[in-house]
Formats: C-alpha cells, sequence, structure tokens
C-alpha cells in the first residue's frame, strides 16, 4: 500500500453534513447477486448481478415493465427475492434498525397517507428513526414544500407529492439514496432542481440510484448507467461508454466526393455511411484525424462535426436487441 | 450511533394515529356517544321508577341500563373499524413502503404499533366505563338504586366492559393486516366481532354452547357483562369467558406479526 491512509474518491467529508453521525461511513455500496424475483410463471427480475458505487450519480433504466422497481423493492427488504442477495454496505437491509440513517429511498410518490399533513408524514417517519424533530423543517424546507408542511397530502399534485417523497428519503442524511422515476410530474423548475439535487448529493460522496424509462433524462443526470430489460443486464457503464454502443454517434461529413473519401478513410480505419440527406457518417475517426487525411489528399470538404451520441438511441437499439434476442429462442419467452 | 429505541417507534405509531382527522373523530364522537346513551337510560329509569312494578324494580340493575348490548355493539364496531384502519391505511395507501423502507425490522414495526393501538383502547375503553358507570350513578343515587362497588360483580362488569375496546381494536388488526382491503376489513370485523355473535343464542346442544363461548361478544352479552350470573352449563364460564377475551387479542396480534413480515409489500 503506498499510503496509509486510503479513502475511496467519494468519500470526503463536506460542511453540509458535518457532525452527522451517517455521514462518517459515507461511500457504501448497493450490491446486487444474481437477483431473480419470479411471479408465477413470469420472471420479473432475471439473475441480475451489479454494483452501484458511491459519489456517482447512477442511471437505473430500462423500458416500462423491466423490473426496475421490483428490483429497488428487493434491495430495500420490501419485496423477497426468488433467489440471489441485494445488500447495502454488505448487509441485507433488512438488518438495519433505523433505516433511513443508512438508506433514504422515494420509491413511489403515491406512498404517504393522504389524510396527514406533510409535516405529520415527516414526524412519524424521522421519530420512528430516532432523528430530531428539526430535521422535518429541515427537509421540507429543502424541497421547498414548506410553505404548504401543514396542509393535508391529500391535495398535493403529483409534482408536490415527488418532493415530499424526495424529503422523506433525505430525512436520515443517509449515504445511499434511491429513487424511483423521481422526475414524473415535476415541472421543468422542479426536474431542474432535481438534477441539481442529484449531482450535489453524488458530490457528497453519496451513493445515488435514479431510475428511469427516459434515456433522454439520464443524458443529463447521471454519470453510470445500469441498462436492464426483461429483468436481465444489458449494460452496466459509464453514460459515454454506453452512448459509444449506439450507431447515433460519429462524425457528420459532406464532400462532393464520397467515394474518394471513402477509399481514403476506409484503409486508415473509419467505418462510412451515406446518410439520406447525402452526407457522410464516419465511425471510428476523429474529426481532426478525418480533416487531416482530407486535406492531404486535398478532398474537398463543406462540412465536418463531429456529432455526439444520443443516448437515446443506444437504448432503442440494445433494447430492441434484447427483445428480438429473446423471442427467437423457442419456449423462452415468459409471457 | 443512537440506533432508534422502541421508545422512538412507540412515538411514531403515535404520531400516525393521531394525525389523522378520522382517528379523532371515530374516538370523540364515539365516546361522546356511549356517554350519551348511558345518560339517556339513566334518565329514562329515574322518570319512569316511581311507575315500575316492585318485579320490574327487583329485576332492575343499573349496570345493564347504562352499558347496553347496544352501546357494547357501538363500541365493538368503532374500536375494530379504527384497529383495522391502522393496519390497512398503510397498506391500501402504499404507505407501507414508506413506513418499512424507515423502519426495515418489520416485526418491530407491528410490535409498536400493536402497543400503542392497544393501550389507547384500553384507556379508552376504560373511560367510557368509568364514565358510563359515574354518570348513571349520580343520575340514580335519588332512587337508591345504586350500586356499591364493594360487590366485586360490579368491578367484573366494569373490567369486561373496559376490555371490550383493546380486545375489538386488535382483532381489527388482525383482520386488517389479513384482508388488506378497507371495505373488506371492516365489514369483515363488523361480522366477526359483533353482527355474527348477536344471532347465538344458548342450545340444547352443549357442544354449540361450547363453540358460542369462544366467541368474545356472546361471552359478554351472556356471562361477562352481566351483574348476577346465572348458573346454567349452558353458558359460558367467567374464568373460560377471561380466556376468550385474552386470546382473540393475543392470536390477532401474532397474525399481524406473521402476516406483515413473511408478505412482499
Amino acid at each position: 500500500m503506498p499510503t496509509g491512509h486510503l479513502r475511496p474518491p467519494g468519500n470526503r467529508p463536506t460542511a453540509r453534513c458535518h457532525a452527522r453521525p451517517a455521514c462518517d461511513t459515507v461511500g457504501r455500496v448497493i450490491e446486487v447477486d444474481q437477483l431473480t424475483k419470479r411471479y408465477g410463471g413470469v420472471m420479473a427480475v432475471n439473475g441480475l448481478t451489479f454494483t452501484v458505487r458511491p459519489g456517482h450519480v447512477t442511471g437505473f433504466l430500462g423500458p416500462n415493465g423491466a423490473g426496475k422497481s421490483t428490483t429497488m423493492r428487493m434491495i430495500l427488504g420490501l419485496n423477497r427475492p426468488t433467489s440471489g442477495s441485494a445488500t447495502i454496505d454488505g448487509r441485507p437491509f433488512a438488518r438495519h434498525r433505523a433505516g433511513l440513517r443508512h438508506a433514504g429511498a422515494l420509491l413511489d410518490a403515491g406512498d404517504v397517507h393522504g389524510g396527514r399533513s406533510a409535516t405529520a408524514h415527516l414526524s412519524a417517519l424521522a421519530r420512528g428513526n430516532g432523528l430530531p424533530r428539526r430535521r422535518v423543517s429541515e427537509v421540507l424546507e429543502e424541497v421547498g414544500l414548506e410553505g404548504v408542511a401543514r396542509r393535508r397530502v391529500g391535495g398535493f399534485s403529483l409534482g408536490m407529492r415527488q418532493r415530499l417523497g424526495i424529503a422523506a428519503a433525505l430525512l436520515g442524511d443517509a449515504p445511499v439514496l434511491l429513487f424511483d422515476e423521481p422526475v414524473n410530474g415535476l415541472d421543468p423548475e422542479g426536474v431542474r432542481w432535481v438534477r441539481g439535487l442529484f449531482r450535489r448529493l453524488a458530490g457528497e460522496g453519496r451513493t445515488v440510484l435514479v431510475s428511469s424509462h427516459l434515456m433522454s433524462e439520464m443524458e443529463h443526470t447521471a454519470d453510470r448507467l445500469i441498462v436492464i430489460g426483461r429483468g436481465e443486464l444489458i449494460a452496466d457503464e459509464t453514460v459515454a461508454e454506453f452512448a459509444a454502443r449506439g450507431t447515433g454517434a460519429g462524425v457528420t461529413v459532406r464532400t462532393p466526393d464520397p467515394a474518394e473519401l471513402a477509399a481514403v478513410l476506409t484503409p486508415a480505419g473509419g467505418h462510412i455511411r451515406q446518410d439520406d440527406g447525402g452526407a457522410l457518417t464516419v465511425t471510428g475517426l476523429s474529426a481532426a484525424r478525418i480533416g487531416e487525411l482530407a486535406y492531404e489528399r486535398r478532398i474537398l470538404l463543406y462540412e465536418l462535426a463531429p456529432r455526439a451520441a444520443s443516448l437515446e438511441q443506444a437504448f432503442m437499439e440494445l433494447t430492441a436487441d434484447r427483445a428480438e434476442h429473446r423471442s427467437a429462442v423457442p419456449g423462452g419467452d415468459p409471457r | 450511533m443512537t440506533s432508534a429505541r422502541f421508545r422512538d417507534l412507540l412515538a411514531a405509531e403515535w404520531i400516525k394515529l393521531w394525525s389523522l382527522r378520522s382517528t379523532r373523530w371515530l374516538f370523540g364522537l364515539g365516546v361522546l356517544a356511549i356517554i350519551a346513551f348511558a345518560v339517556q337510560n339513566s334518565l329514562d329509569a329515574r322518570n319512569g321508577w316511581p311507575d315500575f312494578t316492585p318485579m320490574e324494580r327487583t329485576r332492575f340493575n343499573s349496570l345493564n341500563e347504562v352499558f347496553s348490548g347496544l352501546s357494547a355493539t357501538m363500541l365493538m364496531i368503532g374500536a375494530g373499524t379504527v384497529g383495522a384502519l391502522t393496519i390497512v391505511g398503510e397498506y391500501a395507501t402504499g404507505l407501507i413502503r414508506t413506513t418499512l423502507t424507515a423502519v426495515p425490522a418489520r416485526h418491530r414495526v407491528v410490535a409498536a404499533k400493536l402497543t400503542v393501538v392497544g393501550t389507547v383502547m384500553l384507556a379508552t375503553g376504560a373511560l367510557i366505563s368509568a364514565a358510563t358507570f359515574g354518570v348513571s350513578q349520580a343520575i340514580l343515587s335519588g332512587c337508591g338504586v345504586a350500586v356499591s362497588l364493594s360487590d366485586p360483580a360490579v368491578w367484573r362488569v366494569l373490567a369486561a366492559n373496559a376490555l371490550l375496546a383493546p380486545v375489538s381494536g386488535l382483532v381489527g388488526m388482525g383482520i386488517g393486516a389479513l384482508l388488506r382491503h378497507t371495505a373488506a376489513a371492516v365489514v369483515t370485523v363488523c361480522a366477526v366481532l359483533v353482527i355474527v355473535p348477536t344471532f347465538l343464542q344458548p342450545t340444547v346442544y352443549q357442544w354449540l354452547n361450547d363453540l358460542y363461548a369462544l366467541v368474545p361478544f356472546y361471552v359478554w352479552r351472556t356471562c361477562l357483562g352481566l351483574p348476577q350470573l346465572r348458573d346454567d352449563p349452558a353458558l359460558p364460564t367467567v374464568a373460560g369467558s377471561w380466556a376468550v377475551f385474552a386470546l382473540w387479542p393475543l392470536a390477532a396480534a401474532v397474525l399481524t406479526l406473521l402476516v406483515v413480515r413473511r408478505r412482499d409489500v
């Protein structure tokens, strides 16, 4: 060991949570190992294995019905896995006494009793975890609900309920946070706020897992992605790596002489595709390299534009691939 | 690190119980209604006393008047419904997922809920039992029919009246945990606690009598709630009746614990 004092990169004490016990142990991970859940004949989650690490916002993606919520519920000990295990900080979550201090979660904004006020709802949760009363007003202020704290939750809009759910997740100042489709029902200002919140929580060294079926949402929020389809793992990598899998990435090139350019670029390792509008999409070479090669051969270029990969496209391609693969297996389709 | 103590869980359940408007209304109106019944029945008896026949005067017992079968029915349905709603309210709304994420040790959550509901019901039952007895004593004192607290039978009746609420409340929780559906739970609570037992009458078949002697409302009606017991083998015994009053809530509590622990939410 080169140094005597090693700390995970995200594990830095911050001003926000000094002197709170849970923060001493920031750096906890969520580990899912061969997790499987079967409902009757349907495999909701099938042999899922992944690790969610601190210091990042990890997007948990999949089409509707992919098994995201079921997985999150199993991580939190609400649903019992058919086989496999899920742990938070090396222990099944159900073994923790004060859950809010280990993990905060927003699973469904509707998981409240409409007859209680926001304050009463949060007060009961805080009290059950031995948290001080001031945490209630702190988190209400944080999510912007202090003005309606005494109103019954039954009268809240979906966006307000999402904020209340986020407030509950933040109560215990937990090092691990799970949010299931938190953006639903939020207005544009709320969406921007919640993105900033997730980034800040990850920046504080927490483990943040956010599920969504909207890839475009994750593009702006997540650093890493765990993508599942039909209960199985499709990808577990950084957003950039994932995007690179899609065919959307590449360099758009316009030239009056496509054939000659292709003859130059292909031996250099480029893959060329003709687009509908007459432009070429080149993958495998950087825009700078394409420019150099064209210059050397004096090929005229009208346009040379690197194009960022679209996550959406990568996502669609991968999940479509998965679906085809699944239905190609005789009798392999559980439905 | 201070972990959540059981006391904190009790406090949390206390907050949850009283922060619902429905609980406060049900408790408030229920207690007032039952006391009002006692007042009305006692006033009726006092006003009618001069016209009572000697037979009627001998058979009159103020304990029967102040806390009638109707009061017991109201109390049991009210307490059973509140008990059921404390559980169903969590499942039907989805709150249970929030609750169990905050406190993953399910048996501790359920134990706290059972303790809080049971204790509140016991206190409410004791209040109703004492208040109905007190107002009737005050109203009927002029007639010379006031009962004496030196009579152990009076204490038995008062205790049985007080226990109807916690017994019903915990049975309601068990039914709520089993069914997890508001309407179904409330209907079942009414049926099991009151409606079916109302039709039970002593019969010539002893096995049927023995079966009836296992039902709380029946043993209250035919044994524990009566100031003067008849020595009749067809009727439940006092000891057996107390056992029924103990076993039903105990069984309901165990059922609630097991069911909540086992099921996915």
